[in-house]
């Protein structure tokens, strides 16, 4: 699967992840506080330039805030309607600038130092007995590793319907799909316990 | 693991699922180099090996392995023992070879060249070496199984335990496997369909029924197989 | 936790990243499409469980936060969660749960297939629409100021395909549970 990281050697990507997720939960705090639209729209401006300093190509760095966008744009004009101008402006100031500083973030930090981190972060709750700060990882990984046999398992089930001359559809693709993907997991879990993959070796 | 000497022992061993019983009392002491494991499906062969391993325990009875007794000593008694199930695709878990192999070794937190260099030294043993930096759905099924023994092995079992490790894979890819099987120093036990696979071996066990129904030289207990197969 | 229930678990995570590659199904008298992947997200409580289901559910959002696109139409990164919607995606994580726990309660083996259905449909309402639009549509009215009926009024053309949702994820779970039954049994 492509990551949405970007290489490169910018400040933020040299930051530890802790200190940039801080700092996003800082900004939203900052950003919820105010309802000045001067204020939040100098937030906006620089977190477009934080976001702009990452130099992604146009297009890409826009199709990545596209969906978002959206979503925000079309709430913006609801509340436009239904509430008032100002009201529609905090809005729109707030999430955008949240949207483009969790975009600079997604970019420029990679899936292990992520997961370095979650695991860093997991590890006062496998004191209390919640969850194996290990298994998140594990988790991850399992996951990334069977989504192509899964999309391939799809295709096939898909390609026997049109052998078969039938429509595929969500219910007759779903069932198979589900059912045949989950029968592997006791081999698979007998193979990670068999290995004593979750800290028991 | 040269020297050490392989010790196997099944006590009135008995094993049960859903309330019946698929493996009868066993007793029995494995020590050779080559073991084949033969029967009909529902014989109670798979049980067998997956008791070796601890992954199924004893309901009454107990098996020991080098020692450990792997209901009370599970995770020393697994140790011994190295794993290969039948289907490759469900035993290579992370999404590059190289990190999956390395899982392995994440209990004895050694630094990160140590780590590198035995997962190299591993794979390049089963000449996959090549395929470190793949991703693991991009492999054959020669290529997994072949994996799947690396990444058993990098903990350097005494015994390698393999559950129809040929049934999947196409002529090329079981000779593949077979091969390196062949050139292994380690224990086998080889539970196979495949009798070409195990007729050189040192001792076969026959179950049937969830019962021990031969044990000895290859050609006798196939004769045997092949009885019971056509009544 | 069981090593059995942490696989399906990632592997229903599986089968919903790769439901979010499938097209939106379209019906006419619905305004909205309806994603493959937010059937699924219903369907993991249905399926799983409550305790499988969530953690499922948890995957997938843990997976878009560290930067994946597994949301459907390619989404994730942090940038996702910036969204007004974003309560929704919160709710998947309730949702599951509480559709997970009720078929717990309310599935029994020894019903009949309908039974067993309509018990499924219930949960699957309950989670996937009842809670989920409680984060949704409470989340919309805190991020914008609007309050909670504005911001019910905007959500709630989209009512009419998550309750044909609840159908098929009742009618999926139902047939996968004939299949390969992991409930009714505990998580």
């Amino acid at each position: 699967m492509r990551t949405l990281y970007v290489e490169g050697r910018s400040v933020l990507h040299r930051m530890p992840p802790r200190a940039k997720l801080l700092g996003l939960a800082v900004a939203s705090i900052v950003l919820f506080a105010t309802r000045s639209i001067p204020l939040l729209g100098m937030f906006c401006v620089a977190s477009a330039a934080v976001y702009l300093l990452l130099r992604l190509a146009p297009r890409e760095a826009f199709e990545r805030l596209r969906p978002v966008l959206l979503t925000i744009v079309v709430v913006g004009l609801f509340t436009l309607l239904f509430d008032s101008a100002i009201e529609a402006a905090v809005f729109v100031l707030r999430l955008t600038s949240l949207m483009l500083l969790a975009a600079a973030v997604t970019a420029t930090t990679g899936i292990s130092a992520f997961m370095d981190e979650i695991t860093r972060l997991a590890m006062p709750l496998e004191r209390i007995g919640l969850v194996r700060a290990a298994d998140i990882g594990l988790a991850v990984g399992l996951v990334i590793r069977f989504v192509p046999e899964v999309l391939a398992r799809t295709q096939a089930i898909r390609d026997a319907h049109h052998a078969r001359g039938l429509k595929p559809r969500m219910l007759t693709l779903a069932v198979p799909m589900i059912i045949l993907t989950l029968r592997s997991a006791d081999e698979i879990a007998a193979a990670i316990d068999a290995r004593g993959l979750r800290g028991q070796n | 693991m040269d020297g050490i000497r392989l010790d196997i022992r099944f006590e009135r061993a008995e094993a049960r699922y859903a309330g019946r019983t698929v493996l009868q009392p066993l007793d029995l002491a494995l020590s050779e180099r080559r073991i084949g494991v033969i029967g009909l499906n529902g014989s109670g062969k798979t049980t067998f090996a997956r008791m070796i391993n601890g992954l199924v325990t004893p309901a009454a009875g107990r098996v020991t392995v080098n020692g450990f007794d792997t209901a009370t000593e599970t995770e020393s008694a697994r140790r011994q023992t190295g794993f290969i199930f039948q289907n490759p695709q469900n035993q290579i878990i992370l999404p590059i070879l190289r990190e999956d192999i390395a899982l392995g070794l994440q209990a004895r937190k050694l630094a990160k060249p140590d780590v590198r260099a035995a997962v190299d030294a591993v794979l390049s043993r089963f000449g996959i070496g090549h395929l470190a930096d793949r991703r693991s759905h991009e492999l054959s099924g020669g290529e997994l199984q072949l994996a799947a023994l690396a990444s058993v092995m990098v903990t350097e079992p005494a015994i390698l335990i393999m559950d129809e490790p040929t049934n999947q894979l196409d002529l090329k890819n079981r000779r593949l496997v077979v091969e390196t099987m062949q050139g292994l120093n380690e224990t086998v036990i080889a539970i196979s369909h495949d009798l070409e696979l195990i007729a050189d071996f040192d001792r076969l066990l026959l179950f049937h029924e969830g019962r021990l129904a031969a044990d000895g030289a290859p050609a006798e207990v196939i004769r045997h197989y092949r009885d019971i197969a056509s009544a | 936790m069981l090593t059995r229930d942490l696989v399906l678990a990632a592997l229903f995570t599986a089968i919903i990243v790769v439901l979010g590659l499938l097209p939106p199904i379209t019906l006419g008298f619905i305004p909205v499409p309806i994603t493959a992947q937010s059937l699924g997200v219903m369907t993991a409580g249905v399926v799983l469980g409550a305790k499988r289901g969530t953690i499922a559910v948890l995957l997938v959002l843990l997976l878009a936060a560290i930067g994946l696109p597994v949301l459907s139409g390619g989404r994730g990164g942090l940038g996702v969660f910036a969204a007004p919607t974003t309560g929704y995606l919160i709710g998947w994580v309730a949702a599951a749960f509480v559709t997970g726990l009720a078929s717990e309660k309310l599935v029994r083996a020894q019903q009949s297939g309908l039974i067993q259905g309509i018990g499924f449909f219930v949960a699957s309402l309950l989670g996937g629409v009842v809670v989920l639009y409680a984060f949704g549509v409470t989340y919309l009215a805190l991020v914008t100021g609007l309050g909670f009926s504005k911001a019910f009024l905007g959500s709630v053309a989209f009512i009419p395909g998550d309750v044909l949702k609840a159908v098929v994820a009742a009618l999926v779970g139902r047939a996968v549970m004939v299949g390969y039954p992991l409930l009714p049994q505990r998580a």
